[in-house]
Order: C-alpha cells, then sequence, then structure tokens
C-alpha cells in the first residue's frame, strides 16, 4: 500500500487533519482542539483516521505542521522569562519601540506589555559604528558581568541586540563565546544570526521574540514527537513557516520567529499551487472564519511576501497606517491582510443610524444567536440564516443544530426593526457590509499596491469564505472564483503543496551605479553557501536546490524599500555593471507598477538589504492531480428559499452537491459540504475543473 | 434618529470613500524621499465635496485636522470657476490659507459627467523648503519672510500643462530640491490614485447619489458628534498654562488661556485671553488652533466618528486675530508645532476640570525638534531632522504611556542605525531618564533623552523645546513632571542651552536633549506600593524617590515592600501636610499652593 503524507494544522477551536497518497485517496478529519498541549488533539485525531480507514503509524510517509504554538505564546504572555544584552545608552529600545500608536485620540490606549521588562536589560559598554569600525571594544569582563546578572535573575532565554552588529558582529559574537561557556543551559539569541539588518528596534525586537518562544516551540516539538511515537508514526515531521516554505523541526526550534505566522500560511500555498495547475497565475485568496477575514496576492505563480509583521496586534480595519499594535517581527511572511469579518461578527446600529458588522465578534462561544448557545447578539450567520444560505438547521454534517427562529426574532429586533428596514433586506444588508470590509483587506494587498483586483481569480476558501465569494468578486468586479475541494479544511490542506524554503538577508547599503559588481556578487553567494549548506543537512542532492536573489532597493533617500525579484544571473553566473543596471531598472519598473510613478535616471537606486532565497525541490510533485475524497458527500438537500436582493427577491434555489457541478450548472444554488456552505448567486454559472474545485463565473 | 434613506448603499458608499483616503496616505507614505514624512507621519491626505467640505481625513496627523478646510476654502473662493479637468493646485502660505512653508499643499479637483464634484487634497511636511536655517523649522526666526519660500495658491498644473515656473522657482530655493521633488510627485500620485477611484465609485452609484451620499457622510458624522457630545455636562470651564518663552525674549512666560462651554450638543471653545503674537517663529495660524482643540475634543468624544466638516460644525472654535492662537503678517510661524501640542494640553486642562474621570494630566509638551544641518567637506548639504515626542500624562485610571507618542501628532522615531548610516551624526544614547516622570496615585510616562554627537567639521544645530521652565502640570493630587533640558556636551564642560536655541556645534560636540516628565494623577500616597517596587525594581523610580514622594520602603536585596515602614510614612507625610487639601492643578511641588505660576512667578529652573 501507498504510504501517506499527512497535513496537520491547528487553530483556536478546531485542528484539522488531511492524509494524502501518491494515488490522490484522500482523508479528511476536523477534531477539537487540546488548548492544554495541542500535540494531544494531533495524535487523536491521527488514531481515529487510522480507526476508521485501518491505516496505521507506519503508513505516514511525513507529517507537515502548520501550526499556532509560537503566536499563541506571545498572545497569552506565555514564553520564556526572557534577558536581553544591549549597547550602553539603548537600554530601552525594545519599550521605545517605534513610539507610534495604532489608534488617534484614544486616551484609554496601552501598549502592549513589553516581553523584556527593564530590570531584565542589561547594558554592556562598547560601540561599533555605522561603517562597522570598533569605536569602543568590549571588554571579556564587561560580557561576562552583564551575562552572570541576567543568570542570577533566574531567566530562562538571553537576547543580544547591539548597535551596528549587522556591520561588524564581532561584539555579538565574543557574548555568544562567553553565553555558552557560563550560561550553556539557556537559550540565547544572537541578532547577528537572526537577523542581520539595520534599524536597531526591528534587529531588537526580532531577535527578543526568537528568544521568548524558543523554550515553548521546543517543548511543544518534543511532546508531538512522543504522541506521535505513542501512535507508532515515526516520520519526520516539517514544519510550514510565515514565509509559505517548509523547514525541519530543528531549524524551527533554532528560529521559531520564522515559523509564527505558520497557520494561515497553508492555505496561500494550497491556493497558489491549485490555481498554478489550472493556469490561473494572478490570484487574490480569501480565507474567511468564523472572526476574521484574510487576503492574500497571488502574482504570476508566486505568493508575495511583506518584509514585516506585527504579531498579536489585534485585528487592522484594513488600514496599514496605524502601525504599532503588537510585537514585530521582520522576516518574511506571506503577505496577508486581515479585517475583522467572520460568520461570528456582530451586526449594529450605531448612534449615527448606520449598520456596522465587526469586528467585534461573538466568536465560537456563545457564538451566533442562532446556534443557542446563550449568543445575544445578532451576527453574520443569523444573517445568512435568514437569507437561506445557510441550512437553517444544522452545520458540520449535522454535528451542530441551528434554531434559526430565535436568531430571526433578535435580528428583527435589533437590526431590522432601528433601522425600519424589512428582516430580509436588513440581512443582505449585513451580509453586503461584511463583505464590504473584508474588500478593504482585498484592496491593501492589491490595489494598494497598484495591482487591478479585475485582472485576478478569486480563491475562496475557510468555513466561511465560500459563501462570500461571489458577493466580493461582484462588486471587484472580478469574473471568476475557484473553490477548492475540502475548502473549510484548506488551510491543512494546502500544507501538502508546500516545498521546503529558506529566506537568508543582510544589510548591503550600496549605491548600484556606484557599487563594485564583485563585492556584491561575493555576499550573495556567501547567502548562498549558507543556503546550500542547510539544504544539504536537510538531505537534498545539488540538483534539487533551486536559489534566487532578490532586493530590497530603494531611491537613495526614499525610507521604504520594495522588493524586487533580480534578473536572471548573466551567462557566466557573477554579477557584472550590466547587471546591476538592470537590477537597478527592474526598481524603477516595480515602483512605477506600485505607486503610479518613478524617478529619473538621474536619481541613484540603493540596494539596502539582499536576500537569497534557498529551495529544496521534491523529486516528484507531491500531490497528485486526480483527488478522491472518501468522505461521502451529505444527501441531496432538494431546494429552499434564498433571498438575492430586494430587485431579486426571493428565489428557489437548489441544494446542491459538489459533484452534481461536474456538467456545469447556472446559480442560483447553494453547494452544502461537511465543511462548508458554497453560494452561486442568480446569473452566475458553477462547474467542477479536473483537480476538483468549484468555478464560478460571474 | 436614522436619516439615511438606504443606510446599506450610504455604509458601502462611506466604506469605500475613507479608502481612498487611506490609500491616498498609504501612497505618500511609501514613497516618500523624508524621515519627517514616513517616520513621523507628519502629512495628510483627504477627500472634499465640490465646495471643498471635507469628507473624509485619511488617518494619518491629528495636527492637520482643519486645515485642509481652511486651504481648500482659499483655492475654491480664489478660482472658483476658473477650475478645469487637469488643474492641480499648489499653496503653502500660511497667510494664504496654509500652517507652515514646510506644509505644502497639493489639491485636485475631480470632474465627472463636466462637472465639479470633488477635491483631491494633500498635504505634506517637507525637509527643507529654504530660509535661513536647515530644515526651515527655526524657532528664533522673526518674521516669516527668513523662513523660507512662499508659495501663494496657484496652479501647479493648468488644464494637464505643468507650470515650469513654480518647478523652477521651488529648485532654486530649497537645499535638496531632490527631496522636495520626489515628496511632490507622492502627493500627485496620490491625488491621481484618488481621482482612479473615486471616478469607479461615481460610475457604480451615478454623480447625483454621489453627491448626496458625500453631504451624508459629512451629516452622519454630525449626527455622531452631536449624539456624544449631548451627554457631557453642559457648563463652562476654563484653563490657563504658559509656553516657557518665544526664544527671543526669555524672560517673558507665553499665556495661554482657554474657555470651553459645553451647552446641548455644541461645544465652543474660546482662546480669548491667549498672550498676543511673539517675535519668535510659534505663532499659529486659526486653523492649526482649531486643530489643536479638535484634538483634544475629540479625544473625550467615543471612538469611531469619521473626520470631516460633520464634526466641525459641532466644535466652534475661536481665537482672536493678533494672537498666539492666529497670527497675522509678518508673524514667522516655523515652529508653530510647538505652540499646537501646548495648547491641546491646555485643552484637556480645560476638559479635566469639566470630565475629572476622563482625561489625563500634562504630557511632556509634545514634539521636540533637533536640526542638525550644515555641509561637509565637498559641499554638499545634509540635514538631520529628529522630531519626537513620547510621554504621557497620568490618567484617572492608570500611568501616563511612556515611549509612546503624543495625542496631537502620531509620530514615530527614526532608527539610530539609519540615522547614522545617513547623517554624519552618531547616537550615543537613546533611553528613559530616572524619576522624571511627575509622581502620582498614578505617576506620569518617564522621558527619555537622546545624545547626537555631530561626526562633521561644523553644523547649525537649532533646537526647537519647551517645558524647560514651566513643568507639565500633575492634576488632582498628582506632581508635575521634572522639565526638560539641553546640554551641550554633557561629559565635558557640560553646557545648559536655552529650550529654543541655534547655535553652532563642532565635530565631536554632543547635544544631549531629555525631555520633560509626564505630569501625575491623584494622590502619590495612594499609590499601590507593588507598582512602586516594581518601578524602583526597573529603575524609573529610585528608592529615595520611593520613599520621599511615595511614602514607599522598598528593600532591594529580596525585592519586597516593608509594609510595616510603610503605613508608619505614608502617615507622617501625610499629617506633615496639614489639613489643606492640595488645587486641582499642580506646576510646583509645594502640596497646598494654588500651583499657578502666572507670568510674573518665578520661573522653577
Amino acid at each position: 500500500m501507498d504510504r501517506y503524507r499527512v497535513g496537520v494544522d491547528i487553530g483556536g477551536t478546531f485542528t484539522d487533519i488531511v492524509f494524502l497518497d501518491s494515488g490522490g485517496r484522500v482523508h479528511i478529519r476536523k477534531v477539537s482542539s487540546s488548548v492544554e498541549d495541542y500535540a494531544q488533539a494531533i495524535a487523536r485525531g491521527l488514531e481515529q483516521v487510522f480507526d476508521e480507514t485501518s491505516l496505521a503509524g507506519p503508513d505516514v510517509a511525513e507529517v507537515r505542521h502548520g501550526t499556532t504554538v509560537a503566536s499563541n505564546a506571545i498572545l497569552e504572555n506565555k514564553g520564556a522569562l526572557t534577558g536581553l544584552i544591549t549597547t550602553r545608552g539603548f537600554r530601552d529600545v525594545l519599550e521605545l519601540r517605534n513610539l507610534r500608536m495604532p489608534r488617534l485620540y484614544d486616551l484609554a490606549w496601552e501598549k502592549p506589555a513589553e516581553l523584556v521588562e527593564r530590570y531584565l536589560r542589561v547594558e554592556v559598554e562598547e560601540r561599533i559604528n555605522s561603517r562597522g569600525e570598533v569605536v569602543r571594544p568590549l571588554a571579556r569582563e564587561a560580557a561576562e558581568a552583564a551575562v552572570d546578572r541576567l543568570v542570577a535573575q533566574g531567566v530562562e532565554a538571553i537576547a543580544v541586540c547591539l548597535l551596528n552588529s549587522f556591520e561588524n558582529p564581532a561584539h555579538e559574537r565574543l557574548l555568544k563565546e562567553v553565553l555558552a561557556e557560563r550560561a550553556p543551559h539557556l537559550v540565547s539569541c544572537i541578532s547577528y544570526e537572526v537577523l542581520p539588518e539595520v534599524k536597531e528596534y526591528e534587529r531588537t525586537s526580532t531577535t527578543v521574540v526568537n528568544a521568548y518562544v524558543m523554550p515553548t516551540v521546543a517543548r511543544y516539538l518534543e511532546s508531538l514527537r512522543g504522541e506521535l511515537e505513542a501512535a507508532s508514526v515515526s516520520a519526520p515531521v516539517m514544519l510550514m513557516q510565515s514565509n509559505g516554505g517548509l523547514t525541519t523541526v530543528a531549524d524551527a526550534i533554532r528560529l521559531p520567529c520564522n515559523i509564527i505566522e505558520s497557520g494561515p500560511a497553508g492555505g496561500v500555498v494550497g491556493a497558489q499551487a491549485l490555481a498554478r495547475r489550472v493556469g490561473l497565475p494572478d490570484v487574490i485568496t480569501l480565507d474567511m472564519g468564523g472572526t476574521t477575514a484574510k487576503a492574500s496576492l497571488v502574482e504570476g505563480g508566486e505568493f508575495t511576501r511583506s518584509l514585516e509583521y506585527s504579531v498579536g496586534g489585534g485585528i487592522m480595519q484594513g488600514s496599514r497606517l496605524l502601525t504599532g499594535s503588537g510585537y514585530l517581527i521582520k522576516v518574511p511572511a506571506i503577505d496577508l491582510a486581515e479585517v475583522g469579518a467572520g460568520g461570528g461578527s456582530i451586526v449594529r446600529v450605531d448612534a449615527g443610524g448606520s449598520m456596522q458588522c465587526g469586528p467585534e465578534s461573538a466568536g465560537a462561544v456563545p457564538g451566533p444567536v442562532c446556534y443557542d448557545q446563550g449568543g445575544e447578539d445578532p451576527t453574520i450567520t443569523d444573517a445568512n440564516v435568514i437569507l437561506g444560505y445557510i441550512n437553517p438547521s444544522h452545520l458540520v454534517g449535522g454535528e451542530l443544530k441551528l434554531n434559526a427562529e430565535r436568531g430571526r426574532a433578535v435580528f428583527e429586533e435589533r437590526v431590522a426593526r432601528p433601522l425600519g428596514l424589512e428582516l430580509a433586506h436588513a440581512a443582505y444588508g449585513a451580509h453586503q457590509i461584511a463583505a464590504s470590509n473584508m474588500i478593504r483587506a482585498i484592496r491593501s494587498v492589491s490595489s494598494e499596491r497598484g495591482r487591478d483586483p479585475r485582472r485576478y481569480a478569486m480563491f475562496a476558501f475557510g468555513g466561511n469564505g465560500p459563501l462570500f465569494a461571489a458577493t466580493m468578486a461582484a462588486a471587484l468586479h472580478m469574473k471568476r472564483i475557484l473553490v477548492p475541494p475540502a475548502p473549510g479544511l484548506f488551510s491543512a490542506f494546502g500544507l501538502l503543496y508546500a516545498d521546503v524554503e529558506h529566506h537568508y538577508s543582510r544589510t548591503f547599503r550600496r549605491v548600484l551605479a556606484e557599487a563594485d559588481p564583485a563585492e556584491i556578487d561575493r555576499a550573495w553567494r556567501a547567502l548562498e553557501d549558507e543556503g546550500r549548506a542547510q539544504l544539504a543537512r536537510e538531505g537534498f542532492p545539488a540538483e534539487r536546490m533551486r536559489f534566487r536573489r532578490t532586493a530590497n532597493l530603494h531611491y537613495k533617500g526614499q525610507i521604504y524599500e520594495l522588493n524586487v525579484a533580480a534578473p536572471p544571473p548573466p551567462a557566466n553566473g557573477s554579477v557584472d555593471r550590466a547587471w546591476l543596471d538592470r537590477l537597478a531598472e527592474a526598481y524603477g519598473e516595480e515602483h512605477e507598477r506600485t505607486y503610479g510613478h518613478r524617478a529619473g535616471p538621474e536619481e541613484p537606486v540603493e540596494l539596502v538589504n539582499m536576500v537569497l532565497v534557498a529551495e529544496g525541490l521534491p523529486d516528484a510533485p507531491v500531490v497528485p492531480d486526480t483527488l478522491h475524497l472518501d468522505r461521502p458527500e451529505e444527501e441531496p438537500g432538494g431546494s429552499r428559499s434564498a433571498y438575492f436582493g430586494p430587485e431579486a427577491g426571493w428565489t428557489k434555489t437548489p441544494v446542491v452537491r459538489r459533484s452534481d457541478l461536474a456538467g456545469g450548472a447556472a446559480g442560483p444554488l447553494i453547494v452544502e459540504e461537511y465543511d462548508a456552505t458554497c453560494l452561486v448567486p442568480p446569473g452566475a454559472r458553477a462547474s467542477l475543473d479536473d483537480y476538483g474545485s468549484i468555478v464560478i463565473d460571474l | 434618529m436614522a436619516e439615511i434613506q438606504d443606510p446599506i448603499g450610504f455604509e458601502l458608499f462611506k466604506n469605500s470613500l475613507f479608502s481612498i483616503a487611506d490609500e491616498m496616505a498609504l501612497t505618500i507614505c511609501r514613497t516618500t524621499y523624508s524621515g519627517v514624512l514616513r517616520d513621523n507621519m507628519d502629512f495628510s491626505t483627504a477627500f472634499a465635496d465640490a465646495d471643498g467640505k471635507l469628507v473624509a481625513q485619511g488617518l494619518t496627523l491629528p495636527g492637520h485636522l482643519g486645515s485642509i478646510p481652511t486651504a481648500l476654502d482659499v483655492v475654491v473662493e480664489r478660482f472658483g470657476d476658473d477650475t478645469h479637468p487637469g488643474d492641480v493646485f499648489i499653496l503653502n502660505d500660511p497667510f494664504d490659507g496654509g500652517m507652515h512653508l514646510p506644509d505644502i499643499f497639493i489639491f485636485q479637483p475631480i470632474f465627472a459627467g463636466g462637472e465639479r464634484i470633488a477635491y483631491a487634497a494633500t498635504i505634506c511636511h517637507h525637509a527643507d523648503v529654504g530660509g535661513r536655517v536647515p530644515g526651515s523649522n527655526a524657532s528664533d526666526s522673526t518674521e516669516i519672510y527668513q523662513e523660507g519660500l512662499r508659495i501663494p495658491p496657484l496652479k501647479l498644473y493648468d488644464r494637464g500643462r505643468s507650470n515650469e515656473a513654480i518647478w523652477a522657482f521651488v529648485e532654486r530655493n530649497v537645499r535638496i530640491p531632490i527631496q522636495v521633488f520626489g515628496d511632490l510627485r507622492a502627493q500627485l500620485a496620490a491625488c491621481k490614485i484618488a481621482e482612479r477611484q473615486f471616478l469607479e465609485l461615481v460610475e457604480a452609484y451615478g454623480i447625483e447619489t454621489s453627491r448626496t451620499y458625500m453631504q451624508e457622510v459629512i451629516n452622519y458624522a454630525e449626527r455622531l458628534t452631536r449624539a456624544a457630545v449631548a451627554e457631557l455636562p453642559d457648563g463652562e470651564v476654563t484653563f490657563e498654562d504658559w509656553i516657557d518663552d518665544d526664544g527671543i525674549e526669555l524672560d517673558r512666560p507665553i499665556r495661554l488661556f482657554c474657555r470651553i462651554e459645553k451647552k446641548g450638543d455644541r461645544m465652543m471653545v474660546d482662546w480669548t485671553g491667549t498672550s498676543d503674537q511673539v517675535r519668535g517663529a510659534i505663532n499659529n495660524t486659526l486653523s492649526f488652533t482649531k486643530a489643536a482643540s479638535y484634538t483634544a475634543i475629540r479625544s473625550v468624544l467615543p471612538q469611531g466618528i469619521p473626520n470631516n466638516e460633520g464634526v466641525f460644525r459641532v466644535i466652534e472654535v475661536t481665537a482672536p486675530s493678533g494672537t498666539i492662537a492666529n497670527g497675522v503678517l509678518p508673524a514667522a510661524c516655523a515652529a508653530r508645532g510647538l505652540t499646537g501640542f501646548r495648547m491641546v494640553d491646555c485643552a484637556f486642562g480645560a476638559l479635566a476640570m469639566m470630565l475629572p474621570d476622563r482625561v489625563c494630566a500634562a504630557s511632556d509638551g509634545g514634539n521636540t525638534c533637533i536640526t542638525i544641518g550644515g555641509y561637509d567637506a565637498e559641499r554638499r548639504p545634509f540635514i538631520c531632522v529628529d522630531f519626537t515626542a513620547g510621554t504621557w500624562g497620568g490618567r484617572p485610571w492608570a500611568d501616563g504611556l511612556q515611549g509612546n507618542s503624543n495625542m496631537f501628532a502620531n509620530m514615530a522615531s527614526q532608527s539610530a542605525e539609519v540615522m547614522e548610516a545617513e547623517q554624519p551624526v552618531e547616537i550615543l544614547a537613546y533611553e528613559f531618564v530616572q524619576d522624571r516622570a511627575g509622581p502620582g496615585k498614578f505617576r506620569g510616562g518617564a522621558p527619555y533623552r537622546r545624545d547626537i554627537r555631530l561626526d562633521e567639521a561644523e553644523a547649525v544645530l537649532q533646537i526647537r523645546s519647551d517645558r524647560k521652565k514651566i513643568r507639565p502640570y500633575g492634576l488632582y493630587g498628582g506632581r508635575p513632571g521634572q522639565p526638560s533640558a539641553n546640554v551641550l556636551n554633557p561629559h565635558r564642560n557640560a553646557q545648559a542651552l536655552e529650550s529654543k536655541v541655534t547655535t553652532t556645534m563642532f565635530r565631536g560636540d554632543v547635544i544631549r536633549h531629555e525631555w520633560a516628565g509626564g505630569g501625575g494623577w491623584g494622590d502619590p500616597l495612594e499609590r499601590d506600593p507593588a507598582q512602586v517596587l516594581r518601578d524602583v525594581r526597573n529603575e524609573y523610580v529610585s528608592a529615595g524617590s520611593a520613599r520621599d514622594d511615595y511614602g514607599v520602603v522598598v528593600d532591594p536585596a529580596t525585592w519586597t515592600v516593608d509594609e510595616a515602614a510603610t503605613g508608619a510614612l505614608r502617615a507622617s507625610l501625610r499629617s506633615g501636610r496639614g489639613a489643606a487639601s492640595p488645587p486641582p492643578v499642580a506646576w510646583t511641588d509645594d502640596w497646598t499652593g494654588d500651583g499657578a505660576p502666572g507670568p510674573a512667578a518665578e520661573a522653577a529652573d
């Protein structure tokens, strides 16, 4: 029998598990998450699949895992007691942050508590200047005293971030040596090894976050290993990183800052892979669950990445202007825009007489009114039930019973009546407004970057994504929607499409027109050597390694940078003058594309950070083209009345299974599945593609 | 209550409109050449109706609230029907719609169906617009003519054709034209983006509905504001405070006087009684005084009210002309930011008299601006501009924030490493200073200091700061914060400088600025001893101050509070004060003094 690859995604409420063999056979399973020790739910879920399928531990060839364990440690303040060593005069970089706050006119704003309290931030007398010259040497005794002081305070982890260390790491290396000698039992992180880049706050924050979650991540991965062994699974575990590539357990333990946004990455990776297979290189993904919706952009078959992000910052209302929330991490991550819009988002009428949806959420508990678990506030899910979009009696294959009457009564009283609207019209309005809130997330990854959403297809997943995709796509004039198989578990499913990938970067400030090509070539090759060594350790032969160069550039004097893919290298493989000119031109083009204007040739382009992406390619495609879901589809439900706005009104709408769409069908249709409901509005057509995705053409 | 005909269509339109304003702001933020724009977010973007009335402002600088309507009014009035597709307007003259010279406004009218239906508006603080001091920010200029290039309301583009004369004048009169041009391009791009997106919206909704909805967005904000104001108690309150001096006449404190009247669903902020305009460059335009007043009042109203004309209809702001709150020619105004920050604190003081449990004590006084500029050995100019503030006063429910920007200007600090890489300076310290925060049941935020060393042969140093003589006030028993300080070469021949100064630095000189500490709120003897212990352990507060100011005895060996000793000490400190209760506002350490220093009082130093 074929061996299986397994994707496991842990969310706050559910743990999703997907089994896949090389023939395309798929088993899926949703189990409640075990918040005390997330690894237990994984083992439980695996055993349930084993029971159902007569598979056993040895049938598992590889486990791929997306986890929120690192971000939870930060959100819940449960990381290690961490100490920080800084340059004299810069003890408070971590707490001063960049001073900005994410709220205007809010006297009640509180900054997130710093991860290292001031008494655990220790200074050493030393200084390296911006050219990397040692201005004041670090005495070994001073380094020892700093380490000893933190050890005496009982810290579990120590982060080190000295000024300008990215130019010259000598002093940080000395501290590393001293740490190994005097505190070998402690976790330690050196900023030069975590993020050798300019900007002391970003580097300090990233290094501290890394140290802070390191013991938690290590413990979790050990526990996972134990649970897997108990289930006789001895297959290797690969972890999803925030950047969309896989890494090993050893690497995740060393640099857990790379797996902070591991959770939502899987879905985007899967979307990119599936869309690429059907010849849609440009898609916008929409992942909508119970409390938030996330959008990202896939362009030319590649997902886009942001250079930094904040973890635990709360949900931005689609705006990236108000930074300063959460904990900043400067590592590449799939660029996700998130808004507080989900099935649980609360609908209300404000003092100005306007209807608002979210960002407040009824969450999983008490949940929407129609769940009948004590929820008092009308939600988006209640609106969807009123509209006939969601099965009024049950969800999740019958496991969750609904009380539609209660939802109607509360929505009538709290929303429709105060606005003087008919119930259905009010519910339809809530659906539209929730969609318009999510459109802000889509705009922030598309039009705010000079990308016209009309040229993209929408790839919708998550429990609620397929329900809203058509409304949003219509408002954005997008023409096509894809809904993948198992949309409600797609974050787990997507893990199976990922490749091994590592990112390396360093600050290397040079004006391109004046730079020495040989020097730049050497620096990039040094990063390549690091990547090659890492991939070799992971067992990749040279022919399955791929290296790509990207660069963060700006016009000299600009503050912000754009990440640009470097042009292909010259024939002899070495960087030359003409190649640097092409790189500068690529920046000008990207600037024009993103912002609508570019500077003249007289303005010099400056390289700020060079980046190397090292990929380990699989020997054969991991996911076959044709998939067979082993879960039996629900019985077809006949039809029900659904409301499509004041003009179309109530319309008799067939309720169908996914497989019923094989020959193509015209909307309105409701596709009910175990893990999600998909809405095909009047006027749209739905069909299935060769990979089992629903294709909706508007 | 609801007056909107189609609440759903309206909400969708409003969402789109505010995204446009934000998207304009992002365009500027991401393409700017200047740290002032990107890190300090010293710019704003907005969307106005055909008459120039503000409909939506991006989430950027509170200090610009109210500035765009004033400038647009001038443009609409001046050009009126002589406004055509392809026109773009520019201005910066404070006496003709502007704020201060570095703030350059760019407006683009938007046409649909042959008629003007809206304006896209941007305002950016440019790093330099010429004048006698690099950065065009000097606080010691005495006439506007010293401050740089004055641009009256003009067409930068006339029916799509660029007015090259304006570009040429700008190029010859600013120190680093490449920066100014880069940032002007960003402003133009933001307006273009607004035009494109708004026209899409008009296409979807139709011209008439779009017009109606724009008015509805204004009415909606007005309704929200009125409803919120109506819930505040009726009455009249006043507050006075003083700016140290204008940098020219050092022995003359400058009075700010604010009267706030609240009646029904209206508010009035009247600055009559504020000092006459001064020679130093800290005179406000009325538009800036409005921005300060709106900022304070919006901070006691609920979140979520859109920024637009509807808010301004409810809050009336007046200031007599010829005062520092409303200067007339030839008033210098480059450094008027200082006065704006101080007016926010003054208006907060008045609101604290009206709403004792809603408002914080005095902040550090707002941004200090440090500019170090000159020429390197090859005569290439450099300008290092750093302005930040970061300390709030104690609040009735919590300590003042520390290391957090001011309510009036949500600005970021620049990275020391980037400053060192780009400018001939080395940053020697950027850290909190102990025992500078005003003690209180909820203490003020701890201030920080920056030490900057010049690594070039010579440069002009210019500092605009305040709260060196008149300390940040404490409220309801809270003690005032410690004053700010400017010190040249703190480690060798330390020389104290005034709060506003222009001088020369030479290679190796170090300038230290220490911000003032935030004022405290409530009696420090009522502070939770565990909080005091934590402050001592973290070295924000010394053991001595814990004992003398808070009556808390800390054992540093075990990091515990000596409960018995603390109880006894607090009792004895209380009895030492006598029966008198403290005044609601305190600028000095005297527990029972009325606290008000007044123009004639001894400056604390």
